[in-house]
Order: structure tokens, then sequence, then C-alpha cells
């Protein structure tokens, strides 16, 4: 089966001595890498130590090491694993190089759609996108005689019939923990309904209407949710699925390849996916898109820097996403689409399409502003205007002292 | 107990009250460590399942043909039993013999390891390639009937290499336990025999310490850390080590955060050895170190001990710290469990996660069952009067 | 003692605080009065993001910080007097929601449903632990020889055990459907959802801690039975003291001084309550005060750490702690004062 035995334990170093005729080349200079932690960066590091003198450090904790190590000098790692999230610290504090030489160089091989461009300097590489879409079972939407739902209203309407016929415990599950998690989700509504988080000079714009909206439609979806929400993870959203205990999800891409491991699945083929549903007809999807991708430390020698690219571009190869091809939505060239990233491309191609999580500041702040004010709602203890006005006020403390706002 | 006046003796309804209540807490006390132990050995899906009894007798873990017999079990229950049985009778004997006078200590570190290692052995080793050719002899009794199976520990101790992790955690818990008996066992008695109002004002600072928030304490310490190469330059020049991800800067830390606490037990110990003893051997002409040194010492060891093991709990336990200032190459035990959970896990992760955790916590087991007597007699020595 | 002789045995324990605790602290102490921050600048930039096939770019005002010759970013500090606190406090609102009687808008206020939540907790585990604790030692001291010493070995599992596999396992036997969650839906016949309202979670908290600790005042408490004065107890008897007098006039003054020492380390380790928060990830529901300081430290998504806020709390969580001390401390004073050199 696809599944591998995972072969880190939060983070592991891959000290590879002996180069495998697997990579182009002979490694000499050590990298060193610095990523988060799941299954696709487990085997881009993997094919990247191939070339010897490799050391990967997949790390939960590398949102908070990350920019303070890539600030050193010298840089503690050569490679850093970034997102569309992550990589705004990096860009701010100046300590990523940019790439244009080493592709004109040794990425030849890479699709114009892989470069990320700043004021058209490429900064990073991507390898993946990865998405919040629709994760549905399949067989209990057919038996019901259920389409399936394209609008959040049409998921409401689907999760009361299945309800009403009783096959699950729950027909709805949602990555809603409190904090990250649960202000990703209303990210996704809040854009779905046409909002903007921040306006041109930096003032908060979410106690809007459309946040309102956003707000109240996850309430209605909460109705048909597992009542332990509020703690509830893309992991354990993805057990309840694998458990058979809830019928759909807007769910993360990633996640897809789970439901088809026999082991621990009890739904094996059971679960298809289609693009994120759309708050407001005619609206885009609301989910947003990320990428996944490498970046090159400022704070290292030429030389290392280039060798270093070399050792990642090995990592990035088709050989590698041949072997690896159902554990990520690759942009790597050689990617066969599997059935189940059907809904990841849906979503992406969908027309008007959703919006990439913006690689802002401001963004960063009001993330974790309104993941750390939303849950009040949830609880009941205070109103959507409350909560989305608390939300604003702790975005503008944190915007003042990060200097952004008077 | 016969020499117990009559008095003293207890009603039948007190004593059965008492026994049902520590039957009771001693459930309490082991349950949620006994079921993650019992989840370990199961596939995943037994392991989370909605039914106790799915989980204890694995159904699709036997499924899959791996599983016990009640062969099996009566010889690993057997194995156990003298395992902890030895552990207590024979072995204190066996380590005040065999150690030379006044090293008891390192009698029973040696002691113990080689307990440890000869208990892996006996149990994973010979038990399974015995029992392996007994079962299909016996028939019936050699038929599986408890679903269990060893591969979450294989793939964290084998594939995982999670060894690695363990020495890391032994070096910082050897570290720290010794660099903080020595520099607390000093300090603890200086503060002891030292009668002054400035040793009375350290003990209160080094108690308000205590309770500072680590968290404030160690984010501190990370930009400092990574960074230790560019600001050590003009002192120790190029060759200036990053200090983050060292484990000795992680043993420096912790021994700090934990020097509170040790030099309050050492010095309550301390106090309750006679002043008289080491006075006797000022006015005999020795100094307050060589009086320290050849009075003092060999009569503290069981304060030490005691200290010791909290020193060891403090560094083998610790997170927050280790999380922090570890890179992978040089990450203790703790800070790996916590990784399975938070990257992106499967619940074949989950599983090994558990059986990573119970692989921590069996030291642990070892040391007390070991340690259990010089606990409570180090702790009745005096270390709690002050 | 000399002073230098004194300052020789305490000089390396001291110089490890200073360096380690000290330090921190007052670098702490004087960032809580500051603010550090970027100076910015706002910029065009055109980002290229990937799609499944083709980019998109967008073109949007960014506000970044200004980089100086050496690639740092150029920071101004200034001293803010009190601000970081009355963002921490937030004065305004509180006075609103006390002048109102408005206990639900008191308790949005990050700090304040922190202080609530860690006194609680702090206040609420104490007598149980020390209850417990020797209700145990009672307990274990009065059965019979042979099976003291396995009966001790379990009691103490769970203050041996690693706290964040502790708080784990309780976590798994409750989250969802674990089976104790389950175990009680069949007793009580309803559908329960532990993790979905504070009441209980925080009593979920308050049990783990009080099985965390009670096992620490058990095995010292047991300690301080073995030496309580035979004699004692035996002219007791003959005076015709009851058993619950014995206890009451006898054993607990003797335990007294143990009875100290586990309160106060309870008291300082349950005020910093912070393992707990994680484990049971109830930050929606309840937080403490070394959450909330922790919290303050994580850099957000745009890399930002709210390191003058997170000063600001820790000093306050660290008045508070003194506050609580100080009953305690007093006692000490008293002690030191009257104890023979």
């Amino acid at each position: 089966m696809m599944i591998k035995k995972l072969a880190l334990a939060g983070a592991l170093s891959l000290i590879a001595g002996t180069a495998t005729a697997d990579c182009a080349f002979e490694n000499e200079t050590e990298v060193r890498i610095l990523s988060a932690a799941f299954e696709a960066w487990n085997a881009v590091t993997e094919a990247m130590a191939e070339c010897g003198n490799v050391s990967a450090e997949l790390d939960q904790e590398f949102r908070t090491k990350q920019p303070s190590a890539f600030a050193a000098n010298p840089s503690l790692y050569h490679v850093g694993g970034v997102s569309n999230g992550t990589i705004t610290p990096l860009m701010n504090e100046g300590t990523i190089r940019p790439l244009d030489d080493l592709v004109a160089e040794y990425g030849q091989h890479l699709s114009s759609n892989q470069l990320i461009r700043i004021n058209g300097e490429i900064l990073a590489v991507a390898m993946m996108v990865n998405t919040q879409h629709l994760m549905y079972r399949a067989d209990i939407l057919e038996d019901l005689g259920i389409p399936v739902p394209t609008t959040w209203e049409e998921v409401l309407a689907a999760a009361e019939v299945i309800r009403e016929a009783g096959v699950v415990d729950y027909p709805l599950g949602a990555t809603m923990r409190a904090g990250w998690n649960i202000a990703q989700d209303f990210n996704n509504m809040f854009l779905g309904f046409g909002g903007t988080f921040v306006n041109e000079d930096s003032t908060p714009n979410v106690n809007t209407e459309a946040g309102v909206r956003a707000l109240e439609m996850m309430m209605r979806m909460t109705e048909y949710m597992d009542p332990e929400y509020l703690v509830s993870d893309s992991t354990y959203v993805q057990q309840q699925f694998q458990q058979g205990r809830i019928a759909m999800a807007n769910l993360w891409a990633s996640r897809a390849a789970a439901m088809n491991i026999e082991e621990e699945s009890q739904v094996v083929g059971l679960v298809a996916t289609a693009a994120a549903p759309t708050a407001m007809p005619g609206g885009s999807p609301a989910t947003t898109l990320w990428w996944d991708g490498i970046v090159i430390a400022a704070n290292i020698s030429n030389e290392e820097a280039e060798n270093a690219f070399r050792v990642a571009m090995e990592g990035l190869d088709e050989e590698m996403v041949r072997a690896n091809n159902d554990d990520a939505i690759w942009l790597v060239p050689g990617y066969q689409p599997s059935p189940l990233a059907e809904g990841a491309i849906a979503t992406a191609t969908a027309e008007p399409a959703p919006l990439s999580y913006p690689s802002t500041s401001q963004m960063g702040l009001m993330h974790t502003a309104l993941g750390n004010e939303l849950p009040a709602y949830f609880t009941g203890d205070v109103t959507a205007e409350d909560a989305l006005a608390a939300a604003e006020a702790a975005y503008i403390t944190a915007a003042q002292e990060a200097g952004l706002l008077d | 107990m016969s020499d117990r006046p009559r008095a003293m003796r207890q009603p039948v309804s007190l004593r059965l009250g008492s026994a049902a209540f520590l039957a009771f807490w001693c459930l309490i006390a082991s349950f949620p460590i006994f079921w993650i132990a019992v989840m370990s050995f199961k596939a995943p899906v037994d392991a989370f399942a909605a039914n106790p009894l799915d989980v204890i007798l694995g159904p699709a873990t036997r499924a899959a043909g791996q599983g016990l017999s009640i062969l099996d079990i009566a010889a690993g229950l057997a194995v156990l039993y003298l395992t902890v049985r030895f552990a207590m009778r024979w072995l204190p004997g066996r380590v005040a013999a065999w150690s030379p006078g006044g090293q008891v200590w390192a009698g029973w570190i040696i002691g113990g390891l080689a307990y440890g290692v000869a208990f892996v052995v006996v149990f994973l080793g010979v038990l399974p390639v015995v029992l392996g050719a007994l079962n299909p002899v016996l028939g019936p009794l050699g038929k599986p009937v408890l679903g269990l199976t060893t591969v979450h520990y294989h793939s964290v101790w084998v594939e995982n290499e999670f060894y690695r992790n363990f020495l890391n955690s032994l070096l910082v818990t050897t570290g720290v336990v010794i660099v903080s008996l020595t520099v607390g066992t000093l300090a603890g008695y200086g503060l002891a025999r030292s009668g002054s109002n400035l040793a009375f004002w350290l003990l209160i600072v080094a108690l308000v310490f205590r309770a500072l928030p680590h968290s404030v304490l160690v984010a501190g310490y990370l930009p400092v850390f990574i960074n230790s190469a560019e600001w050590l330059r003009p002192i120790l020049g190029d060759n200036a080590p990053t200090l983050y991800g060292q484990p000795m800067a992680v043993i420096a830390v912790l021994v700090s955060i934990n020097q509170p606490f040790t030099i309050w037990m050492l010095r309550s110990f301390f106090q309750n050895i006679p002043a008289e003893l080491d006075e006797a051997a000022r006015v005999d002409g020795c100094t307050h170190f060589q009086a320290f040194r050849w009075v003092i010492m060999p009569v503290m060891w069981p304060g030490v001990i005691t200290t010791g093991l909290f020193s060891f709990l403090l560094a083998y336990n610790d997170f927050l710290v280790t999380s922090l200032l570890l890179d992978a190459t040089n990450q203790t035990m703790v800070p790996a469990i916590a990784g399975y959970f938070n990257r992106e896990t499967t619940t074949t992760d989950q599983v090994e996660a558990v059986a990573a955790a119970v692989s921590i916590t069996a030291p642990l087991f070892l040391l007390v069952m070991i340690f259990q007597r010089q606990i409570v007699s180090g702790l009745t020595a005096g270390a709690v009067k002050g | 003692m000399h002073f230098r002789t004194f300052a020789g045995f305490v000089g390396p324990s001291v110089f490890l605080m200073l360096l380690f605790i000290a330090a921190p602290l007052v670098g702490v102490f004087l960032g809580s009065f500051q603010i550090t921050q970027p100076v910015v600048e706002q910029v065009e930039v055109e980002t290229c993001t990937p799609g499944f096939l083709t980019q998109t770019c967008t073109t949007e005002l960014v506000t970044r910080p200004i980089l100086d010759e050496n690639g740092n970013i150029t920071t101004t500090t200034e001293w803010v007097g009190l601000t970081s606190y009355i963002r921490v406090l937030e004065p305004g609102r509180a006075w609103d929601a006390v002048r109102d009687l408005d206990y639900n808008a008191l308790m949005q206020i990050d700090f304040w449903a922190a202080l609530r939540f860690t006194l609680m907790f702090t206040l609420v585990t104490l007598p149980l632990v020390i209850g417990f604790g020797l209700a145990i030692a009672l307990a274990v001291n009065n059965v019979a020889r042979s099976i003291k010493g396995p009966v001790i070995f379990v009691s103490l599992l769970p203050f041996i055990i690693t706290p964040v596999v502790g708080a784990l396992s309780i976590r798994w036997l409750f989250i969802g459907d674990g089976i104790l969650t389950s175990a009680l839906e069949m007793w009580l016949d309803r559908d329960l959802a532990l993790f979905a309202q504070a009441w209980t979670i925080e009593l979920m908290m308050l049990f783990y801690r009080v099985w965390h600790v009670a096992p620490f005042a058990f095995v010292i408490f047991y300690a301080g039975l073995q030496t309580v004065n035979r004699d004692t107890l035996e002219s007791a008897i003959i005076d015709g003291a009851s058993r619950w007098d014995r206890l009451r006039y006898v054993i607990i003054p003797h335990l007294m001084p143990l009875i100290v020492f586990v309160a106060l380390i309870h008291l300082m380790d349950s005020y910093r309550v912070f393992e707990e928060i994680v484990g049971f990830s109830s930050q929606a529901h309840v937080i403490s005060l070394q959450w909330l300081t922790y919290d303050f430290l994580q850099p957000d998504d745009a890399g930002n750490r709210a390191y003058s806020r997170a000063s600001a709390s820790a000093m306050l969580t660290m008045v508070g702690i003194v506050i609580l001390l100080i009953p305690l401390l007093r006692r000490t004073w008293r002690d030191h004062k009257g104890a023979p050199h």
C-alpha cells in the first residue's frame, strides 16, 4: 500500500554517508535542511539525502525556529522548507536569497509554474500545492440520492438528509480546533463571502457583513458536527473519516491519501473529493490555495548556496515524484493525478479561482488574532459582531507593536 | 505488626475501608498507564476502537495473525513477576555486597543497568524463541487468544532510530544529575552552615526563582543561543560555537532551572547532620572544605540520592527546554514523542507515538523499582524537614 | 562561617542562577516597559504563486521592514511606560465589566480569564493534593509489610511518569468516544462530549493534576509518618485519645512542616499550570497565566513575537506568585530567626 513507515520521529537526521547512483552528483559539502514535518517533506528530503552529506530536520517547531535560525550568521541551515504562510518572516528579514542565477544554471527542468516570483525575482521553488476541499463518502451520498454539493447551503441540506437517515454519527466534520485551524476555516468562508481582511492602510476589515455571514454559516455547520469540534484538528477529522463517523468535511488535500490506508481506515475506496463548496452562488470556492517549496539561506557563501540548490533539485526530480506520487499534489513534472486529487484540481482551476493565502505581515497578525478571539463566539459567550470586534482590537494591538499601525 | 499495643490495633471496618481506598487508588494510579501500554501493542484499528474489549483482545490484530497464546501469557507474567521480585529482594543485597565501601551509588548505577539489560535480553530475546518452539506443539494452549503486535516498537526503535533519542536523553540526564548535585551539595552545605541573613535571602530569592514560569526564561535563551557564534566571536575567535543544539548548553540551563529546588532539598539534609560533626573536625585543624570532604561527604549519600532522583526526573521529563533548544541530531525522547503528534499524522503514527511513550516510561519503572526504598528512607532521613 | 568560605561554597550555584535565571529576568523586567518595533515601508509588490496548471500573479501594497546595509532589520526601541501592562490588563474594559457586574464581559479579557482559572486551579487542587496524599500515606502505612513495596511502587507511578505522556494518556481515555467517555455514557445513558464545554475540561484538568501530584505528597508524608514518635502516640492512647484525636493532635502537628513544604511546592507548580492547557488543548475554553505568556511569545505567521506584552504578563504572573507565597515566606522567616546555628 501507499503507506510507508514514516522514517522520522518528529525530527530525524539522515546522515547518508554514501552517495548512491540515484543522485546525479556526489555531494561533498554539508547541506542542512529545516522544514515542516509531513509525508511530502519526508519524501523530498530522503531523495536529497541520496546525494550524501545531507542532514534534514523535519520539525514541528520549524515555524518558531526558522526565522531566527536563518537570521544567524552563518545561517544554521542551508535549505528551508516553507509555504506561503511561513515564507513571510524570511522574506521580511531578507534572510533568503534570490534564486534566478541558480535556476538558470541548474533548474532548467523546472516548470515556470513552480517559480515563486516576488517583484520578478525568484525567491522560492514550489514543489506541491495544497488546499482544503470537499471530501465526502461517495457511498452514502449515492445511497441517499444526494448530488455532490457545490455550495455550503447544499452541504447543509445534504447534512440534514444524512442526519435524518442516521447512517453516521455526525454528518459533518471540520478542522475547527481553537487557534490556527479555526481561523483558517474562517478565512476560507470569509473569502468565500467576498471579504477582505485588511484595508490598504493596514486597518482591519473583518467586522463586516462578510465576516458575520461567515461566522453564522460556520455556526450552522456546527449543528451537524461532533460537539467537540473546538479540539478537532486535521488528524482528528481524518480519523473521524477513517472510522466512518462522518460523511463530509472540508479537509486538506494532503490528507486524502490516508482514507485508503488499509491498516487504519474502515472506509477504503469510499471517500471521494470535489471542489471546495462556494459560500455564495457564483462565487469562488470558499478556500485558499497553498504551496510548499524550498528556499535557500542568504547568510551562507555562494558556493554553499550553489551546492545546496543542486542537492535540493535532486530532491525535486521526477524520480522522487514517481516513487511518492500520492503523497501530495505535486507541481513537479511527472506527477500523475490520482482520482483523489480531482477535488484539489477542480478547486484550483475553478472559475473564479480561490485566492492564494496571502504572504503578508498583516495576514499573519490577523490570522493569530482571529484564532484567539473567534472561539468565544462558538462557546456562546459573545455575539458574532463582538467576536469580530475583539479580533479587530487584538489585531490593532499586535499591529501597533509590529509597527504596522500608529 | 504483632508487637503493637492492643489499643493500636484497628477495628475491621477501618482496616477494610483503608484497604478498599488503597485498592481504588492503585487502580486509578495505574490504569491510564496500563491502558496506553495495551494500546501500544495493537493494530491502529484496535487501539482506537470504542469498545474496550476490542482494545484489550485486539480482534483486528489477531486477524492479522499476531497474538499471544495462553502459554505465552503465563510465561510472560512469570518472568515479569520474577523480575520485580528479584529487583526488590535480591538486587539490593547483591549491590551492597559487591560495591566497594562508600561507593554504593556507583554499584547501583552499574547494577541497575546490568539488571535492565538482562531483563531485556531474557524477555525480548530468549522468551520469544523458546515459546515459538513450544507453541505449535501444545495445541489449544498454543493458539493465539490475545491480539498483540510489537510492530510499532520495531518501527519506533529500529526504523525511526529512537535509540538515538534515547542516547541523547541519557547524555542530558546524566549530565544534569552530576552537575546539579556537585554544584548543589556545595551550595546546600554552605547555606545550611551559615546563619547569615545573606544565606536566608539567597534561599528566598531561589524560592521566587523556582516559582517563575519557565516559558519566560526559555524564550529569552533561544535568540541568544542561536546567535552565540556571533557574539562569542570577539571573545573566543573564529571557533566560537553555536550553543543552539548543544547538549552541554541544555544541561547548563536545566541545572540552573533546577538549582533552587536542589539547594533547598540539600540544605535541609545538611541541617539534619549535626553541626558538631564538622565543628569537631575543624577543631582538629580542618578547613571548611576539608571538613566537608572528609566528614560530611561520607554521610550525605541518602540525601544526595533522593535529590539526584528528583533532578533525574526533571531532566528526563523536560519538554519545554529540550524541544526549543535542541536540534534534531541531539533531540531527547520527550520532544521526539511530541513530534509524532504535531506533524500531519496518520493513525499508525499515533500508535507509534504511544509505543514510544510507553518505551520512555519503562526506564522510569525500573528506576523507581530499584530506588524505591532509597527514596523513602532518604526522605525520612530529613530532606523534608525544612 | 566566613563570607569568603561561604562564597566559595555557594559561588557556582549562585553564578548559574544569576546567568540563567536572574539575567533573563532583568531582561524581561526592562522589556516590559519597552517596545521594539521594526521601521517599515509600504511598497507595491507583484507576487506570482502557483495554481495547479498556471501561475496567478497579484499586485498588492505590502508593508515590510526596512533593512540596513548589513541586511538586518532596522528597529527602534522606545520606552513606553505602562503601555504593555495596560494592553494586557485592559483596565478600562475590566472596570466597565466590574461596574456593570458583568462577569461574562470580564471573562472575555484574556488576562482576567487566565487569572480566574489559575487561581481556581491552584486553590482547588491544593487541599485535594494534601488530603489525598495524606490519606494514601496513612492507608499505605496501614497495610501489611509484604505488599507495602508494590503498593508504594504503584502509587508513585503517576508522579514519575513524563507529564506530557501522563496528560496524553488521560486525554485518550476521554476524548471523542474514548473508553471512559463510553463507559460514562453507558452508565448515565446519555451522549457526552467532555471536550465540548469549559467545566468538564476543567474537571479533567483538576483530576489530572491531583492524579499527578498526590503521589509526591504521599511519599513525603509517608516518610514523615516513619518518624512519628511512638512514645507520644502511646501516651496519647493511655490518655484515652480516640483515633481521630491522635491524628488531629499528634500526627498532623508532627507532619506540619511537611505539609507546608508540599503546599509551597504545589502552590508554585500549579500556579504556573501549562502542560494541562496544551495536553487537553483547552485554549478555546480555559487558559492559564503561563499559557498566556507562552502564547504572546509564539511567533505569529508574520514572525512577530509580542515580547513586550509577554514580559508584562510574565511580571504580573510573578507578582501574583509572590503574593501567594508571602504567608509561607513569613513562616520561613520566623523559622530562620528562631533556628539554632
